[in-house]
């Protein structure tokens, strides 16, 4: 086995015979860092992979929580559809909302790009916020039960592991493709991979589209998981979080950005169980990072050795 | 609706909240230029200065010295707490990666904000109104807040204080070509750090002393910060990051689009102002007077 | 008899009140390695942003091997088999040598857009033959960025040769070397051109370079074209002369 295989291997395992044993609460909490993760992965193959800093992608992961709540809704709809029909939604939906945003935000570089998935993340949030009829306004989607088969937490927690699994396994296969060396290269010298042959802003907005739809099936999980869905997954300090996770794990590596997930879930588990001040203990937490471990954790680790 | 004296009122709310948006954005619009970075602490810092106005008011008896001490203490407070946030944080991520400085400000958001609930508590103020400027003033049939007219004095006054500090200063110099081309000025041997500090102190002062005067007639309270930002966002974009003229032309704009989308379409005028922003960055990114890419 | 692999005729290109080229016609015949000369600011760099799509020009036309391509973006001028250098070394600093010439492989196959296969082998064979071919054979591995200069330049050129173009770009190609550096630079450029059946046009500083290998000059000044001819031609006009007057050799 290779060394690089031992540690996600030994990850892995360790996520399979977690559940032993543990509490609801928790099975709950692992479940979104699940959720999470696939979250932060996704949104590193725009930062660290192709150079984009997206403000605005917590649009993608409300897109696919509310896809997600309003299919369970559905009243009328045979169980096996809604399970079988229910995260396929979420994505399409969440990529085709990537798609569009993509397509204007895509023609801009650098700060404008990011300010433009910003305003089109606002301009959603205030759908989510206004359109009462559909997305229930203020008060959110709640009542969310998964359906019958993975209903309970501990079935929940392993379809959870199973679809983020895959996701993971599909979104390391777009990395490591001639796609993913384009993006790669496109965000060390743009404009030398046009002089290639290669309509760049295609291939960002394909590789937007791809990112917001994972977002979206993250969205999709974690709503199932916590039976709800607010219009504040959308508002502006919600775009933050991805960003957060990927650099407190590191966005140089595939993975980093799953590690940044998991201790981001954890701390604000435990602190904010603690105290009401969780977002001043957040902020101390991001200003450390950012001064004193830009490159995350699996920066600081590799360095180690 | 098509009544005169209501659009006149409209048209003035439209510009006395303008204005208020004009004194935060100018500094934001003016951080960006120099510093090239995007600090979304700013609204963090205009409800810091409604903060300190609200208790420094609170601490004198004479609501108008009260009001006047207010406003200083606030652009003071704040300018100075400016300059302590970038000497001692930014300062340092100058060079580092636009994600690294977007985390920053945002970092500084929920410290700031929940500082700000730690030092005033969780309730909502307004700061009660100096008795000169209470009450409406008449003219041509219509009543209009004396106070919403003392905001546009006040923003006009200030536009052109800024406008000669630009136009008339070495320092005003140095801030305009920074603008243009940051690393032609130290290569000129301007002393780029104190004029970075500079330039975030008064960004800040600028929002200290908006949210003084926004003081009176908005609830101060959490959340005050949030709601700000977005808009001045909106006119920092849609004015031109950088340009403090465009700011000031942008802020009327989207302070009379507010007034009268508040009346057109209710639920909707906020998506009025994303709209607007998502517009101009697709067809005109650097806005109504931003230096061009 | 040869055709003309490049046709520009009376290209404009102003930005604001400045006119960076002033009318300027060029013809470059297949397999001639054409020198562009004149003093900074004469509109070179300029000229191969307008002739490669990278700005639009005001006026005038550019056709290649007969097709006009006036305005195209760069990606369709690169598809049509146009390849060019940067001045400032343009490699991707984040992939190793040989991922460097893989993506420049894989685009011009039109698989980028291939998300699901593993890149890892994908055109290793044809990459490390063109890494032999520019003389980096043993950095396949070394992250381009940790390259040296000269290296870098080397690079770039076999960038440049994976998308089988039939015409070569290249700014300044030896900026940046020190002088032995650079005859030997140009002369493995030249070498290949040759072996490939290239048409090249290079812009330069130093005459000795130029002089070592051109076929054809022109001379550019103040946006446009000064003289254009063989070397001896050039090299006699008194006012090439007088442009040149203290120019570093």
């Amino acid at each position: 086995m290779k060394p690089r295989h031992a540690t996600p291997l030994a990850a892995a395992a360790l996520l399979v015979a977690l559940p032993s044993g543990l509490p609801d609460f928790w099975l709950f909490i692992a479940v979104q860092v699940l959720a999470f993760a696939l979250y932060a992965v996704s949104f590193n193959v725009l930062l660290g992979y192709g150079g984009m800093l997206s403000f605005g992608h917590a649009a993608f992961f409300g897109t696919g929580g509310y896809t997600a709540a309003l299919v369970l809704k559905q009243p009328g709809l045979a169980p096996a559809l809604v399970l079988a029909g229910l995260l396929p939604a979420a994505m399409i939906v969440s990529g085709a909302a990537a798609l569009v945003i993509g397509f204007f935000s895509v023609r801009r570089a650098g700060i404008y790009f990011a300010m433009l998935t910003f305003a089109f993340q606002m301009l959603l949030y205030t759908l989510a916020l206004k359109a009462t009829p559909l997305t229930g306004g203020d008060d959110g989607l709640t009542g969310l039960k998964p359906p019958g088969l993975i209903a309970s937490p501990l079935a929940y927690y392993y379809f959870t592991l199973a679809v983020v699994g895959a996701g993971l396994y599909v979104l390391h296969r777009v990395v490591r493709s001639p796609f993913g060396y384009t993006l790669r290269a496109l965000r060390a010298n743009a404009l030398r991979v046009q002089y290639l042959g290669v309509d760049v802003r295609a291939h960002r907005l394909a590789a937007f589209a791809v990112s917001g739809a994972f977002a979206g099936l993250a969205g999709a999980i974690f709503a199932l998981s916590s039976g709800n869905v607010f219009p504040s997954w959308l508002d502006w300090t919600a775009s933050a979080t991805p960003v957060v996770m990927a650099v407190l794990g590191g966005t140089a590596s595939f993975l980093g950005p799953a590690l940044g997930a998991a201790v981001y879930v954890v701390l604000e588990v435990v602190i904010s169980g603690r105290t009401e001040y969780w977002p001043l203990a957040m902020g101390v937490v991001i200003m450390a990072l950012v001064l004193l471990m830009p490159a995350g954790l699996t920066g600081v680790w590799r360095k180690g050795g | 609706m098509h009544n005169p004296v209501a659009v006149a009122r409209q048209t003035l709310a439209g510009i006395s909240s303008g204005m208020l948006l004009f004194l935060i954005s100018a500094g934001l619009s003016l951080i960006f230029g120099v510093l090239r970075i995007l600090n979304f602490a700013h609204g963090a810092l205009f409800m810091f200065g409604a903060l300190i106005a609200l208790s420094v008011a609170a601490l004198i008896p004479d609501a108008t010295t009260g009001f006047a001490a207010a406003l200083a203490a606030a652009a003071a407070g704040v300018g100075v707490l400016g300059a302590a946030i970038e000497t001692g944080l930014l300062r340092r991520i100058y060079r580092a990666p636009h994600e690294m400085q977007l985390l920053l400000t945002f970092a500084l958001v929920f410290v700031l904000g929940d500082a700000a609930k730690l030092l005033w508590g969780r309730d909502e103020h307004s700061a009660a109104m100096p008795a000169a400027l209470a009450g409406s003033a008449h003219a041509a049939g219509l009543s209009f807040p004396l106070y919403r007219l003392f905001l546009i004095a006040a923003g006009a006054a200030v536009a052109a204080g800024l406008w000669l500090m630009l136009h008339r200063t070495r320092w005003g110099m140095f801030v305009r070509a920074a603008t243009m081309d940051r690393e032609m000025l130290s290569a000129l041997g301007v002393d780029t750090r104190t004029l970075f500090t500079t330039v975030f102190a008064l960004g800040a002062a600028l929002a200290g002393l908006g949210g003084a005067l926004a003081a009176p007639i908005v609830a101060v309270g959490p959340g005050l910060h949030v709601q700000v930002l977005i808009d001045a966002f909106a006119v920092v974009v849609i004015g031109g990051l950088g340009s403090v003229p465009g700011a000031f032309l942008a802020s009327l704009f989207v302070g009379l689009v507010n007034a009268f989308g508040v009346l057109a379409f209710p639920g909707l005028a906020v998506v009025l102002t994303f709209a607007c922003m998502a517009l101009v960055l697709i067809v005109r990114p650097r806005g109504l007077m931003g230096a061009a890419e | 008899m040869s055709a003309a692999i490049l046709r520009v005729e009376a290209l404009v290109k102003r930005f604001g009140g400045l006119t960076a080229l002033d009318g300027v016609d060029l013809t470059v015949e297949t397999g001639e390695f054409h020198a562009i000369i004149g003093p900074n600011g004469a509109g070179k760099s300029t000229f191969f942003n307008t002739l490669t799509g990278l700005l639009p020009p005001d006026s005038g036309r550019i056709a290649f091997a007969g097709r006009d391509i006036t305005g195209e973006p760069p990606h369709h001028v690169a598809r049509r088999g146009v390849a060019r250098t940067f001045q400032i070394t343009s490699v991707f600093g984040n992939l190793s040598t040989l991922e460097n010439v893989q993506v420049a492989l894989l685009a011009h196959a039109r698989r980028s857009w291939s998300m699901w296969r593993r890149a890892r082998g994908l055109r290793a064979e044809r990459a490390q033959e063109l890494l032999g071919l520019v003389g980096l054979a043993g950095s396949a591995e070394q992250p381009a960025g940790t390259l040296a200069h000269g290296d870098q330049k080397r690079l770039e050129l076999a960038i440049a040769l994976a998308g089988e173009p039939r015409l070569l770009l290249l700014d300044e190609p030896t900026a940046g070397m020190a002088a032995q550096e650079r005859l030997e630079s140009i002369r493995l450029v030249h070498r290949i051109a040759a072996g490939m059946g290239l048409s090249c046009v290079f812009t330069e500083h130093d005459m000795a370079v130029v002089f070592a290998v051109a076929t054809r000059i022109t001379v550019m000044h103040q946006g446009r074209v000064l003289a254009e001819g063989t070397p001896a031609e050039v090299r006699a006009r008194p006012d090439v002369q007088q442009v040149y007057l203290g120019e570093p050799a």
